[in-house]
């Protein structure tokens, strides 16, 4: 069958009829309203993103006059920059130990407050709390916490051990990581806990007493019908705090400003440190770079994982 | 024709007349200008172009902006009818500030407040004016001259231009309790010991011993040898000190290499770490306040510190509401003050005003820079109990009226003028804050047991790798015509 003039071909050969001036009229109308948010989303996404890539070519050192391309000077100086991967072994480290911890700790406390135990709204209101507070407050207030003087910890250690104690948390090695943990981890716990409580209170409850009707352990109950009814909470709130741990700064900087030398240094501190204190304006870009594709290549890796849960 | 003789011999006579008036007259302007203070000049000139203006001035946050926002901000708009804008900003931040208002080229700042060792990079940047101009314009350089000689001649210049004017004498001076060194049992046993009287240390040596003399004695009345500040930032400047007095230098002149990690380096680390063995425990996180809170409740006989330290001991003041934090002293009138061992201490930060190149209103910023560091109005400055600026004209430490402020204050300030004279300069390059950055970590390292030969090389292989990325003949140029000045080496 011919076809008639100025019809065009559907994609199974059918005849598609031509737009209309009133659907071309329609079809811009609709562009014109989608293209502020458009606009707004390339300039404040893509914008500074190809930004920070052009200065990351350049020289740019705030003191500096010469500002010119450099090339790949930048990222040539960041794959032989110790201090910058040692930071980035500090803060896989601080996630490797905090962020299990949190989990287990988040959930024990979400099973324990699923019941409904007498007081427990006011008992879930006072966990929340260190949530609240700012982390560079917390940071502030457990500085003063292990204060070798005044500070209550080294007073409690030194009632039990019976003398005087002065232990220097934040300048002693064998000290300092547990010490920015503890504080990390007493803030952060309870964000597990909130997550993992909402998520346990939807587990189909039938299911439980079906469980326990057949005799089912604890432990099975809990390994073949509560974690995979939670799982998919689970991966989101390992992945928002990874994301967050990966971040680090607050806490450290209030505690040891990344000290001894640059022992407890996270890769947010070397940051602020080469960008704000230094100057380093094109290599600190470099090392942006470098934490988005990073943080982009976790985050789809994890986006995966969860996808596969599902 | 005699008529006409006579009419030029008038003529004659009128015109040496008038040229004699003139001449009298330009004198006694000139004289009456040149006896017009520089304070007054700035006045009468802002008085000109102020009204209704405002000026900003960047101001190190806490105590020190008190200056401007209780004394001489309102001041100034008595005198001229200009308003005075202060941004507080925390010392730590000061020079990203300074640099980042720059760079937007906002124009926000007009007057600033400058760490002198950050000269060179807001130099080298451009955010800071050219002063000598004005200087001249204003006729200030005479009283330029009466800033005291290690103030005027390390602090105030870059390549041989003005760009500051030194306001603040912070320097490290020793603090020592003269009751418990005049003790005759304590003179008897340390005379016993080490065969020397019991006097303020001249040397390190001496220190050591003295130090731990005095802890090993008081102890049981719960008073140590010593305490300092031993956080890293502070200890940082007094190992700048230190490592020169004792015959260190920081870079190989010829080829910048550093020399930090020189046998003299290592030993003035070891010795740092073993001296906190006589202080007070915890004392490697001792900062300003804590080792004040130490000193003023006699818990330790000797210190080091800024000239506020001498004000606080002798309760200079104590009432007043801004130094309410500051913990009552139970040694007024027992405080001795010296030179820290060796002689030469540290100028440690201090203060210079200067202007922003960026100010739109750059002649009015200037006038007001130039009333703050005059004569007469800085000498009413540095008695402010509250504002902690420090003695820096030769004529401060001759005030009569401050040497009347508390028993002790001539002694004091007979200190503060002998340091003003020998005073080591803080190291001062391009990228400054990276040098001192790797020492800070140093010091951080030593304070967790790190080794001291370790720590100085790994500070001095920092200091190469910032040396290589600036530049070495242009680092090398910065740091030979810092070096040639007075204050950065003691003569030998």
């Amino acid at each position: 069958m011919s076809q008639r003039p100025g019809a065009l071909a559907g994609s199974d050969g059918a005849a598609v009829a031509p737009p209309t001036r009133r659907g071309v009229r329609t079809r811009g109308f609709r562009l014109a309203l989608v293209a502020p948010a458009i606009f707004v989303l390339l300039l404040v996404g893509v914008f500074p993103l190809v930004y920070l890539i052009v200065v990351s070519f350049q020289n740019i050192t705030m003191t500096d006059v010469d500002t010119g391309f450099q090339g790949l000077l930048n990222y040539r100086l960041l794959a032989t920059d110790g201090r910058l991967w040692e930071a980035l072994l500090h803060t896989l480290i601080f996630i490797a130990i905090a962020l299990p911890v949190e989990l287990i700790f988040g959930l024990a406390m979400a099973q324990l407050f699923i019941e409904r135990i007498p007081g427990r709204a006011v008992f879930v209101a006072l966990l929340v709390l260190p949530v609240l507070v700012s982390p560079i407050v917390a940071g502030a207030n457990w500085s003063l916490m292990f204060d070798n003087r005044f500070g209550p910890i080294n007073q409690i250690i030194g009632w039990l051990a019976g003398q005087e104690t002065a232990l220097l948390w934040t300048i002693r090695p064998t000290l300092v990581y547990p010490a920015i943990l503890v504080a990390e981890i007493w803030q952060w716990t309870p964000f597990m806990f909130l997550l993992l409580l909402a998520a346990l209170s939807g587990v189909d409850r039938s299911q439980l007493e079906a469980a326990a009707i057949d005799g089912a352990s604890w432990w099975r109950t809990f390994r073949k019908i509560v974690l995979p009814a939670i799982w998919p909470v689970i991966a989101v709130a390992v992945l928002i705090r990874g994301l967050d741990l990966f971040r680090l700064f607050d806490i450290v900087w209030a505690l040891t400003r990344g000290g001894p030398g640059t022992m407890t240094e996270t890769i947010s501190i070397f940051t602020y440190v080469k960008g704000f204190q230094q100057f380093e304006t094109s290599y600190t870009a470099a090392v942006a770079l470098l934490i988005i594709v990073l943080l982009s290549a976790a985050v789809f890796w994890a986006l995966k994982r969860v996808e596969l849960a599902r | 024709m005699f008529q006409a003789q006579s009419r030029r011999s008038a003529g004659e006579a009128l015109r040496r007349t008038l040229v004699a008036a003139l001449t009298v007259s330009s004198l006694a302007w000139a004289t009456a200008a040149s006896a017009q203070s520089a304070a007054q000049r700035a006045v009468d000139a802002a008085k000109k172009s102020c009204a209704g203006k405002t000026i900003t001035i960047v101001w190190e946050a806490g105590l020190q902006s008190l200056d401007p926002l209780n004394f001489s901000g309102p001041k100034w708009e008595q005198l001229t009818g200009c308003k005075v804008k202060v941004v507080e900003v925390p010392t730590a931040e000061m020079f990203t500030k300074i640099m980042q208002e720059y760079r937007a080229g906002t124009g926000a700042y007009d007057a600033l407040n400058v760490v002198p060792a950050w000269m060179p990079d807001l130099v080298q940047a451009g955010a800071l004016e050219n002063l000598d101009p004005y200087v001249d314009k204003n006729g200030f350089r005479a009283e330029l001259q009466k800033i005291a000689p290690t103030y005027r001649d390390n602090q105030m210049m870059v390549n041989g231009k003005i760009y500051g004017f030194p306001d603040d004498g912070d320097v490290f001076l020793f603090y020592y309790r003269k009751d418990i060194f005049a003790r005759p049992d304590l003179q008897k046993a340390f005379k016993a010991k080490y065969n020397y009287d019991l006097a303020p240390p001249k040397t390190w040596k001496q220190f050591d011993e003295i130090g731990s003399f005095l802890t090993e004695t008081l102890k049981s009345e719960g008073i140590y040898g010593a305490s300092f500040f031993r956080e890293p930032p502070y200890a940082m400047l007094m190992f700048q000190e230190r490592f020169r007095v004792e015959g260190g230098r920081f870079f190989d002149p010829q080829s910048m290499k550093a020399t930090v990690n020189s046998p003299v380096g290592v030993r003035v680390l070891t010795e740092m770490r073993n001296e906190n063995r006589f202080m007070p425990p915890g004392v490697e996180k001792f900062g300003f306040v804590e080792n004040l809170a130490v000193f003023l409740d006699g818990k330790s006989a000797m210190t080091i510190s800024w000239p506020p330290y001498g004000r606080f001991a002798a309760g200079y003041l104590s009432e007043e509401k801004a130094l309410s934090w500051v913990p009552k002293s139970k040694i007024a009138g027992k405080v001795g003050y010296a030179l820290p061992p060796g002689g030469h201490p540290e100028l440690a930060l201090g203060f210079a005003l200067s202007v922003a190149s960026s100010s739109k209103q750059k002649d009015l910023a200037y006038l007001f820079i130039q009333w703050l560091n005059s004569e007469e109005i800085s000498s009413q400055r540095v008695q402010l109990p509250y504002a902690l600026r420090d003695p820096f004209r030769d004529s401060h430490y001759t005030n009569k009226d401050y040497m009347a402020k508390w028993p002790d204050a001539k002694d004091y300030l007979a200190a503060l003028g002998q340091a003003a004279q020998t005073g080591l300069l803080d190291l001062s390059l391009i990228q400054t804050d990276k040098y001192d950055e790797a020492l800070r970590q140093g010091i951080s390292k030593l304070w967790a047991g790190g080794d001291p030969k370790a720590i100085l090389d790994d500070v001095a292989k920092q200091w190469d790798d910032t040396t290589q990325r600036v530049g070495v003949d242009k680092q090398k140029a910065v740091y030979s015509a810092w070096a040639a000045k007075s204050g950065a080496y003691p003569k030998k």
